[in-house]
């Protein structure tokens, strides 16, 4: 009889147990259910403000635009035919050198490539305060 | 219950199992009835409990395990479809071209507004673009229902809600923005915002696409190569101060049309004050006599059914009088011309010879299998019907050999030139992108051989010919001049001119047609008196390809190599009297 009751404490008590996990549970999955909900809502308030902000960047980005900005404020022309070239182009170093190549070859003179200086924007103007389509 | 326990106790039964008692049961009659009943409800409760324990435990397995790996959000974040919705526009890089955006209007029920002259003080003061006098109007009009103002931002929909005055309302309204604006109007198009209708051009022809997909729709066009030939047209326009211009840059081995322009162009992000010149898609819908270029469609025809060769000639001495007609040419060499010298200067008299030899029959063919018979079939719905005579006299066989007497579009031109260079294969136009993979299979209208002999006649075109302006230093340009004068009401007009170029790039493996229009330029400073297509257009194309290259990449190349000479050789010895074709 001992045994019996033993066993029925046991189940009661695993009864309990799984009453007040289920419930924990029950709570637990309703504040993830309302974090998921607000989450959700950044999400598309995000994605909003992110079509938004993209359609904004394409308007910014119209190459008139960038070309006048590309006009006012640097010394970037487009590129030319003689800045281009292949990897065969370029003649490999001789060989006939005496001794390691890589040690005694004498340092050869850098190629002079056609460079700008970096150019200052005039008036400490940065290029995020000039206004769309000011110049248009 | 005892002594039934006592009758079978047999120590191999399993624990639990209580054997029937078939022994001499204490109960009889309606009491053992009773109590079968209740043992059989019971095991049928039983049953029940262990079938519906059992599903549960299945589902159970089934969430948990069997489906439980699958995380997907069940929240769908693709906003509903509503009457506004509108899928985007992007480039063939994903460039943003149009998107529908959302945004809260401020809308007014007039009668549930009492005093209408305190709400529009108010309104104005947190509005101050509005005007006073027009809401108090509205507001004090008597309508049901009034619009105050489209795309509030989030602050001044708040600050509005903070007044809280009755009768005013805000209503999310879709509206469509254009980023690049007059860029790439001719291809897109525009919208009636109202009803969410497209108007013209993708717009247009997509329309229900446009409002069913989630995905963009991509087209074929390049923003950057679309900005380059229209900022290279509007050169061209301004210094021959002509009216507008067409322009077209297709690949020519996939019918992909990657920029198209049409000047004047309209910003359809504001389509007030736009008149009908700007709204006309000049490179689709206006057809025209093109003039020379179509020399191209003229010499390929004879050289591919064998009505000669390039070492054949014609006697281009005297001018043609045909009718009350006379054809003469203007770069006028009164001699017999070769097939090769006839494309490069550009002989009228010469290519009407041609084509009277092949005759109008295989000329008609020929043309109609190049697609400049009929109206070519596009996503877009702004196109133009070509014109040409019912009955194929031997007059409009002649005139048409060098371009008139029959009315095209530039993309027709376009889609037809680059059959003739691309190895004989004539792709249908399209202006959306074709996936990575795809390979066009298209339509061989004419053989490999005249392809290539007509790719050898476009590139001495631009090194010794009419074309010469078009040649860009380290570029391969071939191409073919053609200069049209307009039809003014009878006659041709002699002072109103449609100059083009049609530019194949690079020229030994052709990638790009590139043709440009100038319409009615006029002779200018620099232009010594011309204002054909030679010096209109062809060195548009010419800094076209020199921009183009570096983005497409196409590295630059030495012109005079041995192997691009050998590749693009003509043996053309000038003409000396050599009488081969029938005259």
């Amino acid at each position: 009889m001992s045994m019996l009751r033993l066993a029925t404490w046991g189940w009661l008590a695993a009864v309990g147990v799984a009453g007040f996990g289920t419930f924990e549970m029950k709570y637990q999955v309703a504040r993830v259910d309302d974090e998921l909900g607000r989450v959700n809502r950044q999400i598309d308030a995000d994605r909003d403000q992110l079509r938004v902000l993209s359609a904004e960047w394409s308007y910014l980005t119209q190459p008139a635009r960038l070309d006048q900005l590309r006009q006012r404020h640097l010394a970037l022309v487009p590129v030319s035919r003689a800045q281009l070239g292949s990897l065969d182009q370029i003649p490999f170093r001789s060989s006939e050198i005496a001794g390691s190549p890589l040690a005694s070859a004498p340092p050869s003179p850098a190629p002079s490539l056609p460079s700008h200086a970096p150019v200052r924007l005039p008036g400490g103007a940065d290029l995020a305060s000039i206004k769309p389509g000011a110049a248009r | 219950m005892k002594p039934a326990l006592d009758l079978d106790e047999n120590p191999c039964r399993p624990r639990h199992f209580k054997p029937a008692p078939c022994g001499a049961l204490p109960m009889e009659g309606p009491q053992k009835e009773l109590l079968e009943t209740g043992r059989t409800r019971l095991v049928l409760t039983g049953v029940l409990f262990a079938l519906a324990f059992l599903l549960i435990g299945f589902r159970l397995v089934d969430l948990t395990v069997l489906k439980g790996g699958d995380t997907r959000l069940t929240h769908a974040h693709l906003r509903p479809h509503t009457e506004a919705t509108r899928a985007d526009i992007v480039d063939r890089n994903g460039v943003l071209l149009a998107r529908t955006l959302e945004s809260e209007a401020l809308v007014a029920y007039p009668k549930l507004v009492d005093d209408a002259a305190a709400a529009a003080r108010k309104l104005v003061a947190v509005l101050p673009d509005l005007n006073q006098q027009d809401v108090q109007a509205k507001l004090s009009s008597g309508r049901k229902y009034v619009r105050l103002k489209r795309q509030l931002t989030p602050e001044q929909q708040f600050a509005v809600n903070n007044l809280g005055i009755p009768g005013i309302k805000f209503e999310t309204a879709g509206f469509r923005v254009y980023p690049k604006g007059a860029l790439t109007s001719a291809v897109v198009g525009y919208i009636d915002g109202a009803d969410n209708k497209g108007l013209a051009g993708i717009e247009r022809g997509l329309d229900d696409e446009l409002k069913t997909a989630d995905d963009p729709v991509e087209l074929s066009l390049d923003t950057r190569l679309q900005y380059i030939l229209t900022e290279e047209m509007q050169a061209q326009i301004a210094a021959f101060n002509a009216q507008g211009g067409a322009g077209i840059i297709a690949d020519a081995n996939t019918g992909e049309i990657v920029a198209l322009a049409s000047l004047p162009s309209f910003d359809p992000n504001d389509m007030s004050g736009v008149n009908e010149q700007a709204l006309f898609n000049r490179a689709t819908l206006g057809t025209y006599e093109m003039g020379s270029v179509f020399k191209i469609f003229t010499t390929a025809m004879a050289l591919d059914e064998h009505v000669t060769t390039l070492a054949g000639s014609y006697d281009a001495t005297n001018p043609i009088h045909i009718g009350r007609f006379t054809i003469h040419d203007d770069h006028a060499k009164h001699r017999w011309l070769s097939v090769p010298e006839i494309f490069i200067y550009s002989s009228n008299i010469g290519s009407a010879k041609m084509a009277v030899d092949a005759g109008a029959d295989r000329q008609r063919d020929f043309l109609g299998r190049l697609g400049l018979l009929a109206e070519p079939k596009v996503e877009i719905q702004e196109i133009g019907r070509p014109e040409w005579p019912s009955a194929w006299h031997l007059v409009n066989t002649m005139t048409i050999a060098f371009g008139h007497g029959i009315s095209v579009s530039p993309l027709q031109m376009v889609t037809a030139v680059s059959a003739v260079v691309n190895g004989g294969v004539l792709h249908r136009a399209t202006f959306l992108k074709h996936a990575e993979d795809y390979r066009p299979t298209g339509v061989r209208v004419l053989s490999r051989e005249t392809s290539e002999d007509m790719r050898r006649l476009l590139r001495l075109v631009v090194e010794r010919g009419t074309g010469k302006f078009g040649a860009a230093p380290g570029y391969l340009v071939g191409g073919k001049t053609g200069t049209a004068e307009k039809v003014d009401g009878r006659g041709y007009a002699r002072k109103e001119l449609l100059s083009s170029f049609i530019g194949v790039f690079p020229i030994n493996e052709p990638r790009y047609v590139i043709m440009v229009s100038i319409d009615q330029p006029h002779p200018n400073g620099k232009s010594m008196g011309e204002a054909t297509g030679g010096w209109v257009a062809a060195p548009a194309v010419s800094r076209i390809v020199q921009r183009m290259a570096p983005i497409v990449g196409i590295p630059p190349v030495d012109e005079d190599s041995p192997e691009i000479r050998r590749a693009l050789l003509v043996d053309f010895a000038p003409s000396l009297g050599r009488k081969i074709a029938a005259d």
